[in-house]
């Protein structure tokens, strides 16, 4: 009777694994769509497998910055197989676009899958450039302010001049020697 | 050189021709005559410490810096930096124990000085290996020339390492021109290419009043340079930190705490490089108990001034206890860091404060103890400056491995900055080889003016 209980087990959970194995390799599709609710900007993304929608997914959004993804945070699908996405206003970007990436990871039965869709909702930079060509501490190296170059020009000289003056010193010190001398002297 | 000789041949070469100058001489060219077996394998020591240190830099180029080095996205600076902090903190040993001493009459600095600037000489050079070392890049060096702002902090920082290595050497070399015509004069059975060295290197120096006027007019202008420099160098450091966006490195204070933690390092360095000179060397007549007992006394004073300091860098923000502010401090002050940071500021600060106040501990062996105990905490204190802040950045840390979070140091890295120490003591042993360590002519001058502090010292 024992060992019919353990076989019992065994079977179950090679079955219980075999299930779970061929159970994470179902193919999820993620659509991605944008809509504007009031002021507010929303990402749905619409999960479906086999052409219906999945229930109880749970979909990471992120937002394509220049390093890497930015999490804006994570949603679990509705019985519509959609899971919703406020998008934050304050994105920023050059021109109002912005990359959204939607991803499942380790869900129990769909395998890893992500999708990315542009929409404009970021707020675009505006750069004030106004001051561009002016010289400055902060400019780049050919824009350095002129009072800066040549007091840097003033000091680093001095001092150079003064190790400079040192070492003719040293080659003044090598003339004034009487074995200089005489030599000068017999030539 | 004999009786006969010194009859024969008065003023010729030297202007100091007494009997006390002959002595004196000897015993200065001593350690450049006879080199022992202990001397030799210390050298050879030093040599394979170096060389290990080439290696694992060879090992570091040539594979991938992300598996040879510890250095990650957070903590960017690791012990390559704060070892460069370390070298240029050292190097202004030469301006406290030189110039300084020098130019405000404390005679007893006479034996000193060529100590000190040989040490200074050595320690700038290290500094600019460790930032080398600390390069990702080494082969874009040259595009700091080619493509560096001169506002930034980082082009100033080689502009000053560069000027302060070229005047701490010619510093070092004028004075060594009366020593050098001394060794070409007076040293025997020397290898051929060492006296043709002493000779080209002596520039024809023939001690006449219109040389000497000459060389004490330039060193004298040289001291005076050399002490902004030197200041200027390490504030310059200072600002390479205090200008980037961390909140430890936040501080108006940098400047002026880099350079008392760096005369403090000086001096203690002073004590130790003296008593193993004096030791080794047997020069224990030149350089006496009243040296120990007057850098024993600058210890106090420098470490007290250290002290103030750090009382502004530490305790003022630790009053407002301000959001990042608050993090890293309470890491220093009783979390992860708390062991390491407390030892630093007893070593480094509080015993150098306390305990030489007292004679007793102003004597060779006690004072170096405690010197020793102020070299090491100088070390981990600028490894405690440069490294644990960077953990606490104004962007938050995500999405990062857990190991990047903690920085230590790899074995690469910690044998590069071993052979930098080497490298460092190996440059002082060869040109105490090679170079009289003592400067005999100032010695010299200082007993002939009877120089009361010198020569009435009990």
């Amino acid at each position: 009777m024992e060992k019919y209980k353990y076989f019992i087990a065994i079977c179950v959970m090679l079955l219980s694994s075999l299930t779970i194995s061929f159970a994470q390799e179902k193919l999820a599709k993620i659509t991605l769509t944008f809509t504007k609710v009031d002021t507010t900007n929303v990402c749905n993304a619409l999960v479906t497998s086999e052409g219906l929608p999945v229930k109880e997914v749970s979909v990471n959004l992120f937002v394509k910055r220049l390093f890497k993804p930015l999490p804006l945070g994570a949603a679990t699908t509705d019985e519509n197989g959609t899971a919703s996405f406020t998008v934050p206003t304050d994105i920023p970007s050059l021109d109002g676009k912005l990359t959204f990436i939607a991803r499942i990871t380790d869900d129990e039965n769909y395998i890893n899958t992500e999708v990315s869709g542009d929409a404009n909702l970021g707020t675009i930079v505006v750069s004030d450039n106004s001051n561009i060509d002016e010289r400055s501490i902060y400019a780049g190296r050919d824009k350095a302010p002129k009072y800066f170059i040549a007091a840097s020009i003033i000091i680093i000289s001095l001092v150079w001049g003064t190790l400079l003056y040192a070492i003719l010193q040293v080659i003044k010190i090598k003339k004034l020697s009487t074995a200089n001398k005489l030599k000068t002297k017999t030539k | 050189m004999s009786e006969e000789n010194k009859n024969t041949e008065p003023h010729k070469y030297e202007t100091f021709t007494q009997d006390e100058y002959m002595v004196m001489k000897d015993d200065l060219l001593r350690p450049i005559q006879k080199i022992g077996w202990a001397g030799k394998l210390w050298i050879v020591f030093l040599i394979l410490v170096c060389c290990a240190g080439v290696y694992a830099y060879f090992i570091q180029e040539m594979q991938s810096k992300y598996v040879t080095v510890s250095l990650r996205d957070t903590t960017f600076w690791g012990v390559y930096i704060s070892n460069f902090v370390f070298f240029v903190a050292l190097s202004l040993i030469g301006v406290l124990m030189s110039a300084v001493l020098k130019l405000t009459h404390f005679e007893w600095y006479r034996p000193l000085s060529r100590i000190a600037e040989i040490i200074a000489v050595a320690a700038i050079m290290l500094a600019g290996v460790s930032i080398v070392a600390a390069m990702g890049r080494p082969d874009r060096l040259h595009y700091l020339v080619l493509y560096g702002r001169i506002q930034s902090p980082i082009v100033w920082d080689i502009i000053v390492i560069m000027t302060y290595l070229a005047t701490s050497v010619i510093l070092l070399f004028i004075p060594l021109i009366p020593s050098l015509s001394t060794c070409k004069n007076h040293l025997k059975n020397m290898p051929k290419w060492q006296m043709k060295m002493y000779e080209i290197l002596s520039f024809g120096w023939e001690g006449t009043p219109e040389q000497w006027k000459i060389l004490k007019r330039t060193v004298k202008i040289l001291t005076v340079l050399v002490i902004p420099l030197g200041i200027s160098i390490h504030t310059v450091t200072a600002w390479l930190f205090a200008t980037t966006l961390r909140a430890e490195w936040d501080s108006t204070n940098f400047g002026a705490y880099f350079v008392s933690g760096a005369f403090l390092l000086g001096a203690a360095a002073m004590i130790v490089a003296v008593f193993v000179i004096r030791k080794f060397y047997k020069l224990e007549k030149y350089l006496t108990e009243m040296h120990f007992d007057k850098l024993g006394k600058a210890l106090v004073l420098m470490a007290l001034i250290y002290g103030y300091f750090n009382v502004n860098e530490y305790l003022v923000p630790a009053y407002k206890m301000s959001g990042l502010h608050k993090h890293h401090l309470v890491n220093l002050f009783t979390g992860d860091e708390a062991t390491f940071y407390w030892s630093v500021v007893i070593f480094g600060i509080v015993l150098p404060a306390i305990l030489p106040i007292f004679k007793a501990m102003r004597k060779p062996i006690p004072l170096v103890l405690i010197a020793l105990g102020v070299f090491a905490a100088g070390w981990f204190k600028r490894y405690l400056i440069v490294v644990p802040g960077q953990t606490s950045p104004y962007l938050p840390i995500q999405d990062v491995p857990h190991s990047w979070l903690h920085y230590s140091p790899s074995m690469i890295e910690m044998t590069i900055v071993a052979a930098t120490f080497a490298a460092t003591l190996l440059i002082v042993t060869l040109f105490s080889r090679f170079f009289p360590i003592i400067s005999v002519w100032e010695v010299a001058e200082g007993k002939l003016e009877g120089k009361e502090e010198i020569i009435n010292y009990k």
